[in-house]
């Protein structure tokens, strides 16, 4: 049923360069999630989001410091390597330091037709952060006009925000599905789903998400659910471990990645300055924690996600090097420790290793379960 | 040449024991990634034992330890109700009926060896280092694993033996012979720290205080694993590294708590604690089997 999103997933450069050929359009690859994908998509540019690859690469040393995380050396590798070649734009929305040097090395290795830097503001919670940001959309928009020639009218906007929209409604319908005793899909499933909707165009996710919702109520799974876990931290799409840890009995009923939730949780809400619905939007959305500061936001929403879905246990990630989160971590652990979810920490590389991963995993099943070992 | 690094294999059963009037019969494997155990318990009781090398297959590796813990006492496999395979290798006991991880077991196992009061357990396996934390059943509550490095286990310290040419069992004895103690080795590599240790040496140290610096950096580097999980009292020792005195002066010195004493092999723990669960299961699979 999720076949589809899966071969998205694994061919997402076929996919783009097939879009390219078919529509004559544009392609942009942006970093991270902050990007108003919606301009783009108003004057016909396909936005696919750059992640990595997982595999061991030794290209990147002359360009990103060791000690920055490997999610942003992965992703500029792929630039390196020349998987992107097909690229006519590049972008970034601030985010944190690491994945920016990635966009600032291949921008200036491998410029792209428009390279553009968004400055998007850290502290989200300001008052002055909408301002800020809805000027930073209008000054983006004509930079995409500037580009592609195309006027970006309100009406051509509207549409892109309603397809978008759309797109996010019915993934948290899906999401909302994994509530039930027996989720009708895998985290491993959800996760193809949320990153091939990063990597295509939303209108056809769109099409195949209503496709997947008419069945997905009634299907059965063929496994036990077992443990009801979340996974929460930072960028993940670490498709391998979710398969892994859905081997030992376990099943992943929701998360907080920006390869998963925080991509798609909230809609642009209806407004007269479309620039400023946007800008709320993006200020709205669950954040990562780069942005998400002094107030720590995320830790009450992570609880309340943790009891709506029901969860048993978390398995809390973190990219090596990833200080954003490694300063998030402990307070989430011990908030999450104090509604009796028990948690596993656990930092990734490009390749984790699955069997020291998988005993630890193991082990925290057996922790959060297995009484029938003792009297 | 002699091999320094070799500890002693072996294997025990209970003479007095006769396991033939025993009701509840299980076994626990442990294929480490360094030495293997089996355990054999009769009704709650240690009733045998192997503690050996493990090769370079987890089956084998399984198949000898079993065989050589039933050695000279007339039982078979088909006298073993229920077995359970642990360690790295815990999915390769041919003849096994459940995989625990040894995290669980060694928790378990101390719970046995040292009794209810152990709330926090450290195994100092041959490959990794786990600090455990647990409640008065030996059921796990927290727990951490060295990540990246092996030079806090005892595939380093067989190397450091091999270095210096002192028997492995005397190692820790030997690093306490010295007067002042030296600064720890830097290097938190195995192989850096033995082209460090080499230096040392040439430098005109004696193997003691050698050892000494390595023995203080492997506390060391166990005290900060340690600190990750917090430690409660009582605090128990298990693995090969629990009999190297060396080790666990220092780590405990450090901490400012004593580890608990055993007669029981540290080594076994995990294979007596798979054992342990066995018996559990079975016991439900017999009364189910009643219903």
């Amino acid at each position: 049923m999720f076949d589809k999103f899966r071969d998205w997933e694994r061919n997402r450069h076929q996919y783009a360069m097939d879009w390219q050929a078919r529509t004559g359009g544009k392609v942009l690859g942006y970093f991270c999630t902050y990007v108003p994908e919606e301009i783009l998509y108003a004057a016909g540019v396909l936005p696919v989001r750059i992640l990595g690859s997982h595999e061991p690469q030794d290209v990147t040393e002359p360009h990103i410091f060791g000690m920055f995380c490997p999610f942003c050396r992965d992703c500029l590798a792929q630039g390196l390597k020349g998987r992107y070649d097909y690229l006519n734009g590049i972008m970034i929305a601030q985010s944190c330091l690491h994945i920016r040097q990635a966009y600032t090395s291949w921008s200036k290795h491998m410029p792209r037709e428009f390279n553009y830097y968004m400055p998007h503001p850290q502290r989200v919670q300001s008052p002055h952060a909408l301002p800020y940001l809805t000027e930073e959309i209008r000054i983006f928009k004509k930079a995409v006009e500037d580009w592609t020639g195309v006027t970006i009218t309100d009406e051509k906007l509207q549409k892109a925000i309603d397809v978008y929209n759309e797109n996010r409604r019915l993934m948290r319908q899906v999401y909302d599905l994994r509530k039930a005793e027996n989720p009708p899909l895998s985290g491993e499933e959800a996760m193809e789903m949320v990153i091939a909707s990063q990597m295509t165009d939303k209108a056809e996710h769109n099409g195949e998400l209503k496709k997947v919702l008419t069945q997905l109520p009634s299907r059965k799974m063929g496994r036990k659910t077992c443990k009801r876990l979340m996974i929460l931290g930072s960028e993940d799409d670490d498709i391998a471990f979710i398969h892994m840890v859905e081997l030992c009995n376990a099943t992943f009923v929701t998360d907080d990645h920006c390869t998963g939730t925080r991509y798609f949780w909230n809609t642009v809400e209806p407004s007269g300055d479309l620039m400023k619905a946007l800008a709320q939007r993006y200020i709205d959305r669950p954040r990562c924690p780069s942005k998400d500061w002094e107030e720590r936001t995320r830790v009450e929403h992570i609880l309340k996600m943790a009891k709506d879905w029901n969860v048993e246990g978390a398995i809390v990630i973190q990219q090596k090097f990833c200080d954003p989160h490694e300063l998030d971590i402990p307070a989430i652990r011990k908030a999450l420790n104090g509604i009796g979810v028990k948690n596993l920490f656990l930092e990734f590389d490009v390749t984790v290793p699955i069997g020291q991963f998988k005993i630890r995993v193991e082990a925290f099943l057996e922790m959060i379960g297995d009484e029938d070992l003792f009297d | 040449m002699a091999e320094y690094w070799r500890w002693k294999e072996y294997n025990w059963h209970d003479e007095n024991k006769d396991w033939r009037s025993g009701q509840l019969i299980t076994a626990g494997v442990d294929v480490g990634s360094v030495s293997s155990q089996a355990v054999v318990m009769v009704d709650g009781e240690l009733y045998s034992f192997s503690n050996m090398r493990t090769g370079s297959s987890s089956p084998e590796s399984a198949n000898a330890a079993m065989s050589w813990a039933l050695e000279n006492t007339g039982m078979t496999l088909d006298n073993i109700g229920f077995v359970i395979g642990t360690g790295y290798g815990r999915v390769n006991v041919p003849f096994s009926h459940k995989a625990i991880t040894e995290i669980a077991c060694h928790a378990r196992g101390a719970n046995f060896m040292y009794g209810p009061t152990v709330r926090t357990v450290l195994d100092m396996g041959g490959q990794d280092c786990k600090v455990i934390r647990c409640d008065d059943r030996g059921k796990v509550t927290a727990f951490a694993m060295n990540d990246k490095c092996a030079a806090g286990t005892g595939r380093g310290m067989e190397v450091f033996a091999d270095l210096l040419a002192v028997p492995i069992e005397d190692v820790g004895a030997l690093s306490l012979d010295v007067e002042v103690e030296p600064p720890p080795v830097s290097s938190t590599c195995v192989v850096f720290a033995k082209s460090e240790a080499t230096g040392l040496l040439r430098e005109g140290w004696p193997k003691s205080k050698v050892l000494a610096a390595y023995c203080s950096a492997m506390a060391h580097r166990i005290v900060t694993l340690l600190v990750q999980v917090g430690i409660e009292k009582d605090f128990a020792i298990t693995g090969g590294i629990a009999k190297n005195i060396g080790v666990v002066k220092r780590l405990c010195n450090e901490i400012g708590i004593e580890s608990l004493k055993t007669d029981y092999d540290t080594q076994i723990a995990g294979a007596l604690g798979a054992a342990l669960f066995g018996q559990n299961l079975l016991k439900k699979k017999l009364t189910q089997a009643e219903v």
